[in-house]
């Protein structure tokens, strides 16, 4: 929700009294972000001037430097200049309803998010400000991408306590303002990655598994045509991989996991330190991923889908509730999304949820002559249905498996192609809310299909007509 | 469809075909396409002259006659069912689908009308859910008919409003 008001102050613009008390980012919040412009700078000239070595010579001869150095100046000026002035305009505060952000020095922002569609707040901080003590605070609302509420930067005992404040009146608790500030929920630590299981479960990963058919690739085509050219490709490659390793041990390192009143409480990252808070119910869906190497220690990872946390760029960053794990906590982490799985015994249900195949556990698998669309894993395709989700289970090397609690179900799909209608089988789709996670349960029996699909609609409002209010601390209303 | 037994056509559900004159705007379109092809490959032809060179048009004429056939085909597959919970989009005919909408999980409803549309008296009302994968839109819907089907899936997701 934005109303961009150009050339008008917001202040005129605001219909609310002056008796609201806005409350601003801290006053070092520009000298942490106006490097960002010369950041931008660097990159675009690294991007282009790799290719070509020699032109940064060039440009370093002949006293040249000084423009150099006196544009960078200028670019880094005009940065930090202009976060001076975005600074000045951007002010906040909270009510009982909602969170409005006025922002933007050309194109004036007023934003207002409503704190009953609160779905997440998280409290990040990128190296630089960790180093100052100043934090960012997200409002994630489900508004699809962009439509977070940035709160940059703020000390960081006062973004804890606002996290606090918020979360409080996200839940329905009123607070009075000559009333004590909201008190932190407490918390209980559920379960943590050891760093050395997040480093060998790096290793491990398809990542290394790529390199190394490439590596080998490289070698035996230099043996071959004993030219040594080849070999060069392997820098990039290197050095890709060894980006994409760093990123995953970076955003998964010191990752705890713990539980409140409030919700899911995430801890991770080793530069950039990210403390997630996904309150009860938000979680729309879960995925459960091995893929072979993991299969030894028996390690899984589960992302999540979050609405508003659908943004494609931080998928690796928000979206993952454990990184890596045993069985027992991929179960915990299970318990956190659905803590009333209501199933009898919960690790028989995982164990063949998560490695089982065929029929076992109560699973109800794809029909033998589905085996032609799915040559390795038909035996692992199946579902099973309980009383508060939908379990999908599928893929023989990398096994997956997706969890769906009823009540987050949007919209279903019934789907089936030309060779899937010869076989007589057919595909469900369950919608979700976008993130990593696309519920699906293909090459079942047509008429099994037909059957899921009619009962999980049905299954989906009475789950949903149970399920508790938007905001977590109030009562259901009696019926 | 009388081939549309089974899974796709769940009982006690009555559907309603979308207008046919959806068929009419997208022949249209096929017709435009077909036109501008024919454009460009009957000059080559008689330019080359030879009665290889006719082969381009050949095509064209052999692709715009399929996408004829099978744009009537396929605008009679699609129909549309308002369940008392739910609303049912059905559609295709080789690769089939059954998209099921809860009223309470719609966020909106958009109602669309292009230019070619309008000059065939047709609108199409688009569903939206949290879902980015919901892709439920019903084309070919006279004015009226797309104006009063709005207005009740508006008032009954209002009554039936969930949270994500």
């Amino acid at each position: 929700m934005s109303t961009p008001v150009p050339g008008v102050p917001a202040s005129a613009t605001d219909p609310r009294a002056p008796e609201v008390a806005w409350r601003r980012m801290h006053p070092i919040t520009p000298a942490l972000k106006g490097w960002k412009a010369l950041i931008a700078l660097l990159a675009i000239v690294a991007y282009n001037m790799t290719d070509n070595i020699r032109n940064i010579g060039e440009l370093m001869q002949d006293g040249r430097w000084r423009y150099v150095v006196a544009v960078v100046l200028a670019i880094a000026a005009v940065g930090f200049a202009y976060a001076t002035i975005a600074w000045r305009v951007t002010k906040f505060v909270v009510d009982d309803e909602a969170v409005h952000l006025h922002t933007g020095v050309l194109f004036r922002q007023q934003r207002q998010a409503r704190l009953d569609r609160l779905q997440a707040v998280d409290i990040v901080q990128p190296l630089l400000a960790r180093l100052t003590g100043l934090a960012e605070l997200r409002l994630e609302v489900a508004g699809g991408t962009g439509s977070a509420v940035s709160l940059a930067f703020l000390r960081e005992s006062d973004a804890e306590a606002l996290r606090a404040e918020l979360l409080a009146r996200a839940a329905g608790i009123r607070v009075r303002p000559d009333e004590a500030p909201a008190a932190r929920a407490p918390e209980q630590p559920v379960f943590e990655v050891p760093m050395p299981r997040m480093l060998a479960s790096t290793l491990r990963s398809s990542t290394t598994g790529w390199f190394v058919v490439f590596a080998v690739v490289i070698v035996a085509s230099v043996v071959a045509t004993r030219q040594i050219a080849p070999v060069f490709t392997l820098v990039p490659a290197l050095l890709g991989v060894g980006g994409a390793m760093w990123t995953r041990v970076n955003q998964g390192a010191n990752f705890r996991a713990a539980i409140s009143p409030d919700g899911i409480r995430l801890r991770h990252g080793l530069t950039e330190a990210r403390a997630q808070t996904v309150p009860p119910g938000r979680v729309q869906a879960l995925r459960f991923t091995q893929g072979p190497l993991w299969r030894g220690p028996d390690w899984w990872r589960v992302e999540m889908n979050v609405a508003g946390y659908g943004g494609e760029k931080n998928q690796q960053t928000e979206n993952v509730l454990l990184p890596v794990g045993t069985r027992e906590e991929a179960l915990l982490a299970l318990w956190l999304v659905l803590p009333d799985l209501q199933v009898d015994d919960p690790r028989a249900l995982l164990a063949a949820a998560l490695a089982g195949s065929g029929e076992a556990g109560g699973f109800t698998s794809v029909p033998r002559r589905a085996r032609l669309l799915d040559l390795v894993g038909w035996r692992r395709r199946g579902f099973l249905v309980t009383d508060r989700a939908l379990f999908v289970r599928y893929g023989r090397i990398v096994r997956h498996l997706v969890v769906v609690p009823h009540e987050r179900t949007q919209s279903l799909a019934l789907k089936q192609g030309p060779i899937q209608r010869t076989l007589r089988v057919a595909s469900i789709d369950v919608h979700s809310t976008a993130g990593p996670v696309h519920p699906m349960v293909e090459h079942l029996d047509q008429d099994v299909a037909a059957a899921l699909l009619d009962e999980q609609t049905e299954r989906a409002r009475t789950a949903r007509a149970g399920a508790g209010p938007e905001q977590w601390m109030r009562r259901p209303e009696a019926s | 469809m009388t081939t549309a037994s089974g899974p796709f056509d769940p009982d006690d559900v009555t559907w309603t075909p979308v207008s046919f004159r959806l068929a009419h705007a997208r022949l249209t379109v096929t017709a435009i396409v077909v036109v501008v092809g024919f454009a460009v490959t009957v000059p080559f032809a008689l330019l080359v002259g030879a009665a290889w060179a006719w082969a381009p048009a050949a095509v064209v004429a052999a692709l715009g006659l399929w996408a004829a056939l099978l744009i009537t085909r396929q605008v009679r597959a699609i129909a549309y069912a308002e369940r008392v919970d739910d609303l049912l989009i059905r559609k295709g005919i080789l690769f089939r689908s059954l998209v099921v909408v809860p009223y309470g999980r719609m966020q909106y409803v958009d109602v669309t009308a292009g230019p070619l549309a309008r000059q065939f008296g047709i609108a199409s009302v688009q569903l939206h859910t949290a879902a980015v994968g919901t892709n439920a839109t019903i084309g070919g819907l006279p004015p009226q008919e797309a104006a009063r089907l709005r207005d009740r899936l508006a008032s009954r997701g209002e009554a039936r409003l969930a949270g994500l």
